[in-house]
């Protein structure tokens, strides 16, 4: 159709706006409180036009076009009132640009300009009602237009659901909760408010005074935190080298949605505390060496070892942490130059039965689907993943979707925050997945709820699974796992009868003795009710760290090259040799991450090249870990900061961190993502390729590595799955793997209408096993360890970024209110927790975030870290550690401030 | 002699009320819609919407604070402070402020030793204000609940106060 606007035509489509005919076409209406996303609540009236034969004026925001409709907006009358309308608007508050943060990147500010209005001509009425109690966020209540945007985005977009609107007419205010201060309330600083609100009146608290945002360069990147991959905007100062402000970008995966993290975690990069320049252990003492130093002792070292003991003897870590190029430079130096398969990193600890199970079941062991299908979805089924701390962004499109009428199951042996927004919670015991899921597979046999054509066309082994769950009627199965039967049944029921479901889950699966096990149930689950293949389906485990995809699909695994070409496939050697130039590559497998520290106490493994793991603090058992570094001969560290691992190094190496280089990352969803370098690095920090690169030479191979996009050329040249993303596809948006061909779209969806990688699925046969270290009268507790929201690994990023402390600046063991009764133990009172292996000291949490009988820690903090009291149990198939599971007791050891509850909020007490 | 049946006087301690109230949310649960219900319920619990409540009814209705909070003071029906038996509002509006309406009020706030929108100790009088009642020829005007009061000079506030308060007198004819 057509309309016209100031007397001219312009095209115009069924259900679009007057204001979005007029945007396409270049024509400037004001606009305070639409926006894309938050959509139209015509509250501000800004944006009114006349329309003939239309009396008074229109909001042409939520005005749908009509054929022949004559539109004007830019009439003296038309200005005139929308002159009134600001200037009254202007007149309820207090804008005074001059000192205002966003001065120049103000809508309002805008709409001002445009209209030329300078200042109201009322009197306007300061309040100086200003809530600076959050760490992050300053509102000021005397810049709000009352335009509605950070309420829309907190409840329908992150879903946080903490601001609303108070009062009425004239004294209708934005609040948080209860109209408590935003510090005190439910808030988890994602700063989406900040982002969308229009004025000054909602504002990043770290970069006020630091400069205007025209100042700034911006340069677009990849978040460096969980594998959500959110992609954001580094406001750079040039002249400092540091960065002042981050925001989301509005692009895939995170649609300029961000959690805390990512937002407000960003100044670790510009750190003193940052390892600046190598370091060689004399006398016990780390001491500052050069380059050539450091690089030609390591070469000697590790010669002189090698030499006498065989390559074997040498094991190399690379890191869920560093870039796809590190990890591929890293292990084509172990493969290529010291000749063994000896590299793993620390997937092993967390995600290694999802490789695993997966690939057996499908023949592709990475998330199925994508992460903007979940708003597709009928049902979506989380079990063992605390996504509202661990995964955030991916936790706002699960509440949205459950927002928008999906169903939600939350299975979880404790009241992850998630579980507050889902239609049934489901809390089984610790560790009895396996049991639960069988339960549920037979009940769905049991009513004709499965897929018959599915499996029948699709699957290998139909007839098998069957079989193997009649083993798990309902009523043995509820008893095992300690879920009601009526509430299996409706679970199955609810499986069963949806057209679509998407099964999401993490470590709470992967973490376990029976972690390929469960996996591998959670496989049988999906194929038996035929949601693979289809959009808004599938089984997606969220990958926990920004670039722990990456690490495997760059074969930093003992098992494979780059890309899962296995390293005992005589073909893929030789097309190895031939590539890389090198000729004797090992032909068996490395050792796993737990092997090459079981092996350093038996002199098999003597050096270890780890680089951006933490591993002293983040393998179970601490004690035993460091028993085992001790015995190693030669320890060389590649990290970003000095930590518990550093400190046995005989040489620690700097590396660069995230915006100090170019590289890219590999999200959850396969999806590889670009850094680019917005700041130059500290000292002499370098590249772990360029590390690798040195050594290489040093040993007499030149690896190639001149570049980071050198290095991914390289892996490129022998890459499948991956071979066709070149840097330059991948400038505005990642691309998902598989992606062979430079012509290749990506593949958001695996095994596409059914048609598995591996050809027909695999239905595997699973038993129940009860986790390795059961409670007993001396150990009654259970422990059970995971991820803060406020910080990340190992506390190196986080607690060296300005705040993020200040709201959670301590470990706190998650005890249940019913146990605190017994032991007569609240919130901040000092406990000493102990297992075999070790014992911390930390404060309490009360919380009915745990069941009875289950307690909670984290490994973020090195003073109390859970690690000292998990156990060195392994996943069979894997390796992984069983993380989630130990048995310890608990002591009271003095009393704390009390704590006053201020009603539910996410996170923290 | 059978117990009493506990009272609605606002003088049952908050912590039994709280347990009541837990009990009827529990049964306006499923309905669609309960928010309201459950407010007009707890408004006529206690006399007005405590935070605990709030609290109480976010927890278990599983609805966010902000929405609940909004709700309450969008209506006038629902009040977040205790309020009085008696609601004393003044109007303000033009014909009643230049007859005065202010001084009025001045003399109220006195006499009660509360300011606009408290409520006095023994929970008897709240003083609040309001624009033009309509009944601008009898300006100044004050309403105490559904009584008006017309033509009201300063010096009467303290008779009216007296009069509302000797109704509340407990009748001392039994003999102790
Ligand atoms: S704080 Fe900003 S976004 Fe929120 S209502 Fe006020 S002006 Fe709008
Ligand atoms: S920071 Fe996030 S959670 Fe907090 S009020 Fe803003 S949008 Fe809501
Ligand atoms: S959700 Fe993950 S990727 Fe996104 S901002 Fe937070 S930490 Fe970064
Ligand atoms: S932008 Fe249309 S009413 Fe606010
Ligand atoms: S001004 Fe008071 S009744 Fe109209």
């Amino acid at each position: 159709m057509q309309i016209s606007i100031n007397n001219n035509t312009y095209a115009a489509f069924e259900g679009e706006t007057v204001l979005d005919v007029a945007k396409r076409n270049g024509i400037y209406i004001p606009t305070l409180c639409y926006h894309v996303k938050t959509g139209q609540s015509a509250k501000c009236r800004a944006c009114i036009v006349s329309v003939e034969g239309m009396r008074g004026f229109q909001t042409s925001c939520n005005l749908n076009v009509r054929e022949g409709m004559l539109v004007q907006t830019e009439t003296k009358e038309v200005i005139d009132t929308q002159k009134q309308i600001v200037d009254l608007m202007l007149a309820s508050g207090y804008h005074n640009c001059l000192a205002c943060e966003r001065s120049g990147s103000c809508e309002l500010q805008d709409v001002c300009y445009h209209l030329g209005i300078e200042k109201t001509s009322f009197k306007d009425a300061p309040t100086g009602i200003k809530d600076e109690s959050s760490e992050f966020i300053v509102i000021d209540y005397d810049k709000c237009i009352s335009c509605g945007r950070c309420v829309a985005v907190c409840n329908n977009n992150v879903v946080n659901e903490v601001l609303g609107f108070g009062y009425r007419g004239k004294q209708t205010t934005i609040m948080c909760d209860n109209n408590i201060p935003m510090g005190d309330s439910s808030c988890v600083q994602c700063g989406e408010c900040v982002q969308i609100c229009p004025t000054g009146a909602l504002t990043d608290k770290k970069s006020r005074g630091k400069g205007r945002f025209a100042q700034f360069e911006k340069v677009d990147t990849t978040c460096p935190y969980c594998g959500v991959g959110c992609q954001l905007t580094l406001h750079v100062d040039r002249a400092k080298n540091k960065v002042v402000r981050v925001t989301g970008r509005d692009v895939w995966p995170n649609n300029g949605m961000l959690c805390v993290k990512g937002r407000y975690g960003f100044e670790f990069h510009a750190s003193p505390k940052r390892l600046q320049y190598p370091l060689i252990k004399r006398n016990g003492k780390h001491e500052r060496a050069s380059w050539d130093e450091a690089l030609d002792y390591i070469v000697d070292r590790t010669r002189t070892i090698t030499a006498q003991y065989g390559p074997d003897v040498f094991s190399a870590l690379g890191s869920g942490r560093i870039t796809n190029e590190n990890n591929y430079a890293i292990q084509k130096f172990t493969r290529g130059v010291i000749k063994t398969n000896n590299i793993d990193h620390c997937a092993r600890t967390c995600h290694a039965p999802t490789v695993a199970g997966l690939a057996h079941a499908f023949g592709s062991g990475a998330a199925t689907n994508s992460i903007d299908e979940i708003l597709e979805t009928e049902l979506i089924f989380v079990i063992g993943s605390n996504m509202t701390e661990a995964h955030p962004v991916v936790s706002y499109y699960v509440k949205k979707a459950a927002k928008n009428g999906a169903k939600l199951i939350v299975c979880d042996p404790r009241k992850v925050d998630i579980a507050h927004w889902s239609d049934l919670f489901v809390q089984l015991r610790v560790g009895t997945d396996v049991p639960f899921l069988n339960g549920l597979i037979n009940e769905i046999f049991k009513n004709g709820w499965h897929d018959e054509a599915f499996m029948k066309n699709n699957t290998e082994n139909p007839d098998d699974i069957k079989k193997w769950v009649a083993d798990y009627p309902i009523e043995k199965a509820s008893l095992l796992c300690g879920v009601p039967e009526e509430m299996m049944r409706k679970v199955a029921q609810m499986l069963g009868e949806a057209k679509k479901v998407s099964i999401i889950y993490c470590l709470g699966i992967t973490e376990h003795t029976t972690g390929t096990d469960n996996v591998k149930t959670l496989a049988n689950l999906q194929m038996v009710l035929g949601h693979l293949g289809k959009r808004g389906c599938g089984v997606n485990p969220l990958r926990g760290q920004n670039n722990v995809q990456g690490a495997c699909d760059m074969g930093a695994l003992p098992n494979v090259y780059h890309n899962y070409q296995s390293v005992t496939d005589e073909k893929v050697i030789v097309k190895m040799e031939k590539d890389w130039g090198i000729s004797g590559l090992s032909r068996k497998e490395g050792y796993k991450l737990p092997t090459m520290l079981h092996k350093a106490r038996s002199g098999e493994t003597k050096i270890l090249f780890c680089v951006g793991d933490n591993t002293v603090q983040t393998e179970p058992n601490t004690a035993k870990t460091i028993k085992e570094i001790e015995a190693l001969e030669f320890l060389v560290v590649v990290d970003i900061f000095p930590n518990m691992t550093t400190e046995y190094a005989d040489v620690i190496l700097p590396d660069v961190c995230f915006n100090e280089d170019e590289g890219t990352y590999s999200n959850l969803d396969r999806r590889v993502q670009f850094l680019r370098k917005a700041v130059e690095a500290p000292g002499e920090a370098r590249p772990t390729w360029w590390i690798m690169q040195e050594l290489g030479k040093r040993m007499g191979v030149d690896l190639g590595f001149q570049s980071a996009k050198a290095t991914w050329e390289d892996m490129r040249r022998t890459g499948t799955i991956m071979g066709g993303i070149t840097y330059e596809r991948i400038q505005t948006n990642g691309l998902q793997w598989p992606c062979p061909t430079v012509e290749h779209p990506g593949t958001p969806i695996l095994h596409l209408n059914g048609k598995f990688t591996r050809g027909l699925g695999l239905f595997s046969k699973t038993n129940y096993r009860p986790q390795a270290e059961l409670p007993d009268a001396e150990y009654p507790f259970i422990l059970s360890t995971g991820r803060r929201l406020w910080h990340y690994h190992t506390g190196t990023q986080t607690r060296n970024s300005i705040g993020l402390e200040n709201i959670f600046p301590e470990e706190l063991l998650e005890i249940s209110p019913y146990d605190a009764k017994i032991m007569k133990v609240k919130t901040g009172d000092m406990v000493k927790a102990t297992s075999r292996r070790g014992t911390i000291t930390l404060k309490a949490w009360v919380t009915d975030r745990s069941p009875a009988g289950v307690t909670w820690c984290a490994f973020h903090f090195r003073e109390a870290h859970a690690n000292v009291l998990t156990i060195d149990a392994y996943d069979d198939v894997t390796e992984t550690p069983e993380y989630k599971a130990c048995a310890i007791k608990i002591e009271k050891v003095s009393e704390g401030e009390p704590v006053v509850s201020r009603g539910f909020r996410q996170a923290r007490p | 002699m059978s117990t009493p049946e506990k009272c609605l006087c606002g003088n049952d301690d908050e912590a039994g009320l709280i347990e009541r109230l837990e009990e009827i949310i529990i049964t306006l649960k499923e309905k669609p819609g309960a928010l309201i219900p459950v407010l007009q319920a707890t408004q006529s619990l206690f006399g007005y919407i405590p935070n605990e409540a709030i609290l109480k009814i976010s927890e278990i209705l599983n609805e966010p604070l902000s929405k609940i909070f909004g709700v309450i003071t969008f209506y006038s029906f629902f009040s977040l402070k205790p309020r009085g038996k008696y609601l004393i509002r003044v109007c303000m509006g033009t014909a009643c402020y230049v007859q005065g309406a202010n001084e009025v009020l001045t003399a109220l706030k006195q006499q009660l030793s509360i300011d606009i929108g408290e409520t006095t100790e023994d929970k008897i009088f709240t003083l609040d204000i309001g624009r033009c009642f309509g009944a601008c020829g009898l300006a100044p005007i004050i309403m105490v609940n559904d009584d008006v009061h017309q033509w009201i000079k300063s010096s009467d506030v303290a008779k009216i106060i007296k009069n509302y308060r000797r109704q509340e007198q407990p009748k001392t004819t039994e003999v102790l």
